[in-house]
């Protein structure tokens, strides 16, 4: 509700339809930080990096992230985004996705994953679960993006 | 092509071997034959041998004729000069050994018509010159010129005859020397070709052994090549088998995880919809108390009947396909689950698993029986307990409306193996179904119980995983019995251990 209107919160996520639910259930929940959707990898890792009005360029920012994406997998911009030397390396980010695979919920936590949530198929589950993340949301603390 | 020249090829070498061991076999005979020959050569060079024995003693016999001979002709020029010892004694004497002598030598001669027929000759004329000498040596003295002429000449001719018939022997011997002499020959002769057919055959045995050796000590490293081949064929079919048994767990999951994606949007925006339809109602009711002619009737079913109810449907289907999907997800992860084999008390297992469904058990009045005394078992007590739970399940889920349940819970070790039964007197199923109740998402009978048609196939699947099989008996309307088969000591095929 008062979160720092600053904070942009990039989704990267291919499915249309998960993507909208996602933001509605986040608008239910009160927050009304600018949602920057991404249907793909490569656009998402270009606007983080390089977009005027991107994180590196453009303040702090939150990112939700599907790990099955077209054109690469999401465990691969995770890697980029809290690698070595990575500008965006404090930046929060929520794994939101349908695999509930063990060893890739461990490999998301050792790579620096914030929050790993399972999207749950019954809708109801799910709503709830996304307004519990954007009452989180609402109350995270987000670091200014380091000068590089 | 290839068979057709190894059966020639093999055809030939029946052939051979069939020949070697003919001519191994008449190597052995001939050698047999010619020890045979030498020893009837040396056998007839033995009775040579006694036949020239006894020429020799007709020979001593004759000689034993003219010796008596001369000793009647001195005992008689003994008489007539009147010597001081008495001439009749010793004529006597000699004359006894000249009749003794030719009697042997009759009696050594039987064999022989020429001396036979000398013999008797000479026994006439011996006989005759015995009385001629004894009347020369009488006391009275008959003494005629005649008669002693005649002795004289008598006394010749038997010496004549004696002498003939010595060279007859004689002949006879050197015909028998001869003769022996050429069985010794024979013999020999004999020997040497045994010898000689006894190395041949020995070296042709000692060639036929080496060469088989050979070919035997050929095969056999064919035959281990071979063997390690297969070894090296079977591991690697295993691996093929397992990667391919990976891939169809990993496309299940994979499958499995896509299909749930999109069932999220259908589900969250039939929610929305659902979610929209309360504002459209109150404005219906809204406007049905301002302006009632702004909404007719299909407007008003549209938003509180049909919308409802497609939306439902629409909710059922979708929860029922979010179960099939995580049926296959769990099938699927069923498969990547490891086994971990323990010791498992059969007894306490089955028991523990009745009681889980003691509720539902009690409250259709179902009686269970277990059988005492299970045999030892050593595998995944999860997965067996979940087996086992789907099997008592289902026997209490389909009874027989109107017959009170009665199951039985039974186990015993057979050959290596641990065989489980549940019965149950329930609806029973179709012989056709047998099969079919172990598919996934198939059922049989009435559909008069909540189910998706996945437990069996789940079970099946368990069942592989253990090493073990599930097999159903079971009449319509006769109640089942289902049969879990499990090894008794769960072997792992990957690594092979228990």
């Amino acid at each position: 509700m008062n979160a720092p209107l600053a904070v942009n919160i990039v989704m990267i996520e291919d499915d249309e339809g998960h993507a909208r639910l996602i933001e509605k259930n986040i608008r239910r929940a009160g927050i009304s930080n600018p949602v920057h959707h991404f249907l793909d990898g490569t656009s998402a890792l270009r606007f983080l990096y390089e977009d005027a009005r991107g994180p590196v360029r453009n303040g702090p920012a939150l990112i939700l992230l599907d790990l099955n994406l077209p054109d690469m997998s999401g465990i691969d911009i995770l890697a980029r985004i809290k690698g070595e030397g990575s500008p965006l390396r404090r930046a929060p980010v929520v794994v939101l996705t349908t695999t509930d695979d063990k060893l890739e919920i461990q490999r998301c936590y050792d790579l620096g994953c914030n929050v790993y949530i399972t999207k749950p198929v019954n809708y109801e589950n799910f709503a709830t679960a996304i307004r519990q993340l954007g009452l989180f949301l609402s109350v995270i603390q987000v670091p200014d993006v380091e000068e590089s | 092509m290839m068979a057709v020249r190894q059966t020639s090829e093999r055809q030939a070498e029946r052939r051979f071997a069939r020949t070697v061991l003919l001519l191994v076999m008449l190597g052995f005979a001939a050698v047999m034959l010619a020890g045979m020959m030498a020893t009837l050569a040396m056998l007839r060079g033995e009775d040579r041998a006694v036949s020239i024995n006894h020429a020799h003693r007709v020979e001593r016999e004759v000689d034993g004729i003219r010796l008596s001979l001369e000793q009647m002709r001195s005992a008689r020029r003994g008489f007539l000069l009147e010597l001081p010892v008495d001439p009749n004694a010793s004529y006597d004497k000699a004359s006894a050994r000249l009749f003794g002598a030719i009697e042997r030598v009759g009696r050594l001669t039987v064999d022989n018509p020429v001396q036979q027929d000398n013999i008797g000759r000479l026994s006439a004329m011996a006989g005759t010159l015995d009385q001629l000498f004894r009347r020369s040596m009488s006391p009275s003295s008959l003494r005629a010129a005649a008669s002693e002429q005649e002795r004289q000449r008598l006394a010749s001719k038997v010496e004549a005859l004696a002498n003939r018939m010595l060279a007859e022997e004689q002949r006879l011997l050197a015909k028998r020397n001869a003769e022996r002499a050429r069985a010794v020959g024979s013999f020999y002769a004999v020997l040497a070709v045994t010898a000689l057919l006894l190395a041949l055959v020995g070296a042709g045995s000692i060639w036929v052994i080496r060469r088989y050796t050979g070919e035997l000590l050929v095969s056999r490293d064919a035959l281990q090549s071979l063997n390690e081949n297969l070894e090296g064929a079977v591991a690697e079919r295993t691996t093929d088998l397992q990667r391919a048994n990976e891939e169809i767990q990993r496309f299940a999951y994979i499958v499995s995880h896509d299909l749930r994606a999109p069932l999220v949007n259908v589900m969250g925006f039939t929610a929305e919809l659902e979610a929209a339809i309360e504002p459209l109602d109150a404005l219906i009711a809204r406007v049905d108390a301002e302006a009632p002619a702004l909404v007719d009737d299909e407007a008003r079913r549209t938003v509180r009947d049909d919308l409802p109810e497609a939306i439902g449907f629409i909710r059922a289907s979708t929860e029922k396909m979010d179960r099939l999907i995580n049926a296959i997800l769990r099938l699927s992860r069923q498969g990547r689950r490891t086994i971990a084999p323990e010791p498992i008390d059969l007894d306490q297992l089955v028991t523990g698993v009745v009681d889980t469904l003691r509720h539902r058990i009690d409250e259709l009045g179902v009686t269970v029986a277990i059988a005492g005394d299970m045999p030892q078992l050593v595998s995944d007590r999860l997965a067996v307990e979940q087996i086992l739970s789907n099997m008592v399940e289902n026997a209490v889920k389909y009874l027989k409306p109107g017959r009170p349940g009665d199951i039985a819970i039974a186990a015993r070790a057979h050959h290596g193996r641990v065989l489980i039964a549940v019965s149950d007197n329930g609806r029973g199923i179709d012989r056709r179904d047998h099969e079919r109740i172990f598919d996934l998402f198939r059922r049989s009978g009435a559909q008069d119980q909540p189910g998706e048609g996945i437990g069996l196939a789940h079970v099946r699947a368990l069942a592989y995983r253990l090493g073990g099989t599930i097999t159903v008996e079971s009449e319509l309307d006769a109640g089942a019995t289902f049969t879990l088969n499990l090894p008794a000591r769960f072997v792992d095929e990957k690594s092979g251990t228990t």
